[in-house]
């Protein structure tokens, strides 16, 4: 399956209800070494926003608060946004992404500092 | 207008502080944010190509929809002609993607950085295709100028 697949797909509550669309994929690196440099990214969770355009910009997950009006603007626009772990996920494919019964919403803020190097 | 869930439908309060999950053990990285569009760097700092896509790969075995019940893990970078079906919608075909294998990263960054230099990988293989055949048999192409 490709990353795109996954992007922008409709997600759906247990239930059926529409919850939003996934926006970015949060990956960890903690996987095997698979000879390489860097361990592979494993898939840590979705993140899901009530609307799917300009997400790409990040402002909902980071600290980043300039430029201020645009900052304050794209954070409200992506109010609502929340990471769903993996294990929380019931079937994810192109058409949609339907998450487990007892699914937990998380802040999509980053970790402190986790982006950078452990 | 991008497609967007009305707020008032959303089975629950839009507006509610949530928490911070748990810390992962590693580096994290969010993959349209820190991956998708970014410039490959060969290990002699040569551009290579840029990242189009990822290839997710549950373990083997296994097929069908992904689960969570399964891990799911980044097998390869990809590259190739996404413009047309960015701007248009759908994908282009397979064959038209390139992989760089996950192994080849070296670093994340600004740029990703690779471990392996670019003339060996499949990807370039249009340009090597047009510097052997073409560029090479104008008089002069196979050496540097003077």
């Amino acid at each position: 399956m490709l990353l795109s697949d996954l992007l922008d797909a409709p997600v759906r509550a247990p239930s059926g209800d529409p919850l939003g669309y996934v926006v970015d994929v949060r990956l960890v690196l903690d996987g095997p070494l698979d000879g390489g440099l860097l361990v592979q990214p494993r898939v840590h969770g979705l993140i899901i926003s009530p609307r799917t355009g300009s997400s790409f910009l990040g402002y909902e997950r980071s600290d980043v608060r300039s430029p201020a009006v645009l900052a304050r603007w794209l954070r409200w626009r992506h109010r609502g946004t929340f990471l769903v772990h993996w294990e929380h996920v019931a079937t994810a494919d192109a058409d949609a992404v339907v998450l487990a019964d007892g699914y937990r919403r998380w802040s999509p803020a980053f970790p402190e500092g986790a982006h950078r190097h452990v | 207008m991008s497609p967007r869930v009305r707020r008032s439908a959303l089975p629950h309060d839009p507006s509610a502080t949530l928490p911070l999950g748990p810390r992962p053990a590693g580096r994290v990285l969010d993959a349209r944010l820190h991956l998708l569009d970014r410039q490959t760097l060969d290990a002699d700092e040569v551009p290579v190509a840029t990242v189009d896509d990822l290839e997710l790969v549950p373990p083997a075995g296994t097929s069908g929809p992904l689960v969570g019940d399964t891990p799911v893990h980044v097998a390869a970078l990809l590259s190739g002609p996404v413009l047309a079906t960015r701007v248009f919608g759908g994908r282009p075909p397979a064959s038209r993607l390139h992989r760089i294998l996950w192994r080849h990263v070296a670093d994340v960054g600004t740029t990703v950085r690779l471990g392996v230099r670019g003339q060996d990988l499949d990807v370039l293989w249009v340009e090597r295709w047009v510097r052997d055949h073409v560029i090479g048999r104008i008089p002069g192409g196979r050496h540097a100028p003077e």
